[in-house]
């Protein structure tokens, strides 16, 4: 109710913009106007607030700009694009870690950015819970973007090309954090994959058919895996532990680098598995290079330890049984979560 | 203090009981129109001064300490005034930085109401529903933070307090640093903490009078407070389950309001 009554305050002020402009000088900026973000009819709740910052047409095109400018980075060449790029639903492609300023290396796998706004914690140990936010994790990694905003921001506001998309989007207009935190959301808002032929299945659209296989495939899914790998986002936001022995060397904590609790030893977020089949190397730490691996190590990898999920550790027997039957099946069924659409979407691309 | 302000508050003083003669509930009625208020954080440790990399001090842990670092983030500011009633100064211009290198020991409240206010409540650290505001919530409060070193920037969030320095003991005879890094952890642990500080004497605003709370700030109570933190068991405490939100018991402690200047446009 509330939100109608915002929607259609929103649209009272676009029309008096509309209205306004048409006497003033007409081609100084193109005029704004609110995009539609429809929510899948398959999908969960939106979890961002877009009441708070509805994206523009204007403010989505200047945080697809930021999204690929590498000005937001310390030498100026690492841009978010650099390790999301979406051929490979932007993950780092071929990176098991990425590797940012002066090829300096992280410890973790850049995961898939898609659905973002029906999230509630981002980065694998959930550092933080608004997507607003969340830029100034890689941008002031020091062996991400190796940047400060503060930095950011006086090169943005010193381009004339900024200075304009700024005040084409937002009615203060002015280059300021609020700003570029809200035009990179609008961006990531809008990046909704949801047309793959697992979602025309469920919706039941053309395109949608599946085989007898991706039925099984489905069906040993939704007994053995979306107790995790939850709705029709295949994750639930939570942190768990799955099971992978630590990574020699690194000894990643996962979420208990956030909250500083020791049962939360190595517990990791759920990962999304849409486009899962583009997304390889797998895991926080990248360390599988194919689903096959991933089924495997499911099945007979699995370590136990005081925060392995107990889900993962039923019936005296460590991991989920899954037959050399059921580990095809699945793997087919995962190959129908690809969404060509999203991977292709020219709304989306760099260039 | 000058003679000439003693002087003021006689007047002041004088002027409180006329007006208290004269009807019941009185004095804030001649208090009309506002003013700014002025809280001043007088750092120092354990009744002395803090001297940044300079002075060493020694705390009932046994440990001696020269600091280098001793920042925190004070919001929320609420007035209560003699009947009780709360004046919330505006929320999105209620976030400030102390710092004692960058300076940053005073701060300005504008247009307080009019009033004879008896305590002021405040928080230390940010809040989450500031910080679940997002983008929009943050203002150019975000980018001072990362000036002043309060941006915990692997979190996207705020540190609340940042205490750092050198320290020796009976068991760490080397000098070695410790730092005390406090503020919520993500989504799992909030350690945003108020406080209510009574002033000994009201503090009076009205269009002609701006008064100044001296704040004495103890750093000695981070480690030294209720809970003893003690360095040579952990000299890097950032995100600790036990021991992050003791630190921010404590650190709510620090605080004491020392005296209270009423009159116009005071120095001090
Ligand atoms: C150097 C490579 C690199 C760069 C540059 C980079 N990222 Fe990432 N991104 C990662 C990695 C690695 C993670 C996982 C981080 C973690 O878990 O600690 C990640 C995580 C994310 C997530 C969270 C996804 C989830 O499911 O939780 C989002 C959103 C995201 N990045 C967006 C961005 C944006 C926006 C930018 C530019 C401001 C950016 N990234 C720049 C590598 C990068
Ligand atoms: C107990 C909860 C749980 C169950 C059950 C579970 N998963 Fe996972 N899954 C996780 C977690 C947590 C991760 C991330 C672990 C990490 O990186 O440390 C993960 C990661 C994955 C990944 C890697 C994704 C990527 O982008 O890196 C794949 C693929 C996967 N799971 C598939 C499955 C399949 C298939 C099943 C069923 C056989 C399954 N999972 C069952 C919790 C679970």
């Amino acid at each position: 109710m509330k939100y109608s009554i915002k929607l259609a305050l929103s649209m009272v002020v676009l029309s008096l913009i509309f209205a306004c402009s048409k006497s003033d000088d007409t081609d100084y900026f193109a005029l704004d106007e609110n995009l539609e973000v429809s929510i899948p009819a398959n999908f969960p709740e939106m979890h961002y607030d877009i009441s708070k910052n509805p994206p523009t047409k204007n403010g989505f095109e200047l945080g697809k700009k930021l999204f690929y400018d590498g000005k937001l980075s310390s030498n100026g060449f690492i841009s978010c694009g650099f390790c999301h790029e979406q051929r490979f639903a932007f993950t780092h492609h071929g990176h098991q870690f990425s590797h940012g300023i002066d090829d300096l290396e992280g410890t973790r796998n850049a995961p898939a950015v898609q659905n973002m706004a029906f999230q509630s914690q981002f980065s694998w140990d959930g550092g933080t819970s608004h997507l607003d936010l969340f830029p100034i994790i890689p941008i002031t990694n020091e062996v991400e973007m190796g940047e400060t905003i503060s930095n950011v921001l006086t090169k943005l506001q010193a381009d004339s090309e900024y200075q304009r998309l700024f005040a084409s989007a937002f009615e203060d207009g002015s280059v300021n954090n609020e700003n570029f935190f809200k035009a990179l959301s609008q961006f990531m808002v809008m990046m909704i994959s949801s047309n793959s032929k697992y979602d025309k299945y469920v919706r039941n659209e053309t395109g949608g058919e599946f085989s007898e296989l991706e039925k099984e495939g489905l069906g040993v899914f939704e007994t053995k895996c979306a107790s995790c790998h939850k709705t029709d986002l295949f994750t639930d936001s939570a942190f768990r532990n799955n099971g992978l022995p630590p990574y020699p060397g690194i000894n990643d904590l996962g979420r208990a680098a956030v909250s500083g609790s020791t049962a939360d030893h190595y517990k990791f977020k759920v990962p999304s598995l849409r486009n899962v089949a583009v997304t390889a190397p797998y895991m926080h730490d990248g360390r599988f290079g194919s689903l096959a691996s991933v089924l495997n190590f499911y099945n007979s990898g699995v370590q136990d330890s005081e925060t392995l999920d107990p889900i993962l550790k039923q019936n005296g027997r460590l991991g989920i049984a899954l037959s050399a039957t059921e580990q095809e099946a699945l793997i087919a069924f995962l190959n129908t979560l690809t969404d060509s659409e999203y991977l292709n979407d020219k709304r989306f691309a760099e260039y | 203090m000058t003679t000439l302000k003693r002087f003021q508050y006689l007047i002041l003083a004088a002027g409180l009981v006329l007006t208290s003669c004269s009807s019941d509930d009185d004095a804030t009625q001649n208090l009309t129109g506002e003013n700014n208020l002025r809280i001043e954080f007088d750092n120092s440790v354990n009744g002395d001064d803090l001297l940044l990399n300079s002075s060493t001090y020694t705390n009932s842990n046994g440990e001696v300490l020269t600091i280098n670092r001793f920042n925190y983030i004070v919001s929320n500011f609420v007035l209560i005034d003699t009947e009780g009633n709360e004046y919330t100064y505006p929320k999105d211009d209620s976030y400030f930085v102390i710092s004692e290198e960058a300076g940053l020991s005073e701060i300005t409240l504008t247009n307080i109401p009019a009033g004879d206010y008896v305590a002021v409540r405040f928080g230390l650290g940010v809040d989450q529903e500031k910080y679940l505001q997002g983008a929009a919530g943050q203002g150019d409060f975000l980018q001072l933070a990362e000036e002043t070193n309060m941006m915990w920037s692997w979190l996207a969030g705020y540190k609340f307090l940042n205490f750092e320095g050198t320290f020796t003991s009976p068991t760490v005879t080397e000098a070695t640093s410790f730092q005390i890094h406090m503020g919520s952890h993500g989504s799992s642990l909030d350690n945003y903490k108020e406080l209510t500080l009574e002033l000994p004497t009201n503090a009076l605003v009205s269009s002609t009078l701006s008064p100044i709370v001296h704040l004495a700030v103890d750093a000695n109570q981070i480690l030294d407070g209720n809970t003893k933190i003690v360095l040579s068991e952990k000299a890097v405490v950032m995100i600790d389950e036990v021991k992050s939100p003791q630190i921010a018991t404590n650190a709510a402690t620090m605080f004491r309001v020392d005296h209270v200047h009423n009159g116009e446009n005071l120095e001090h």
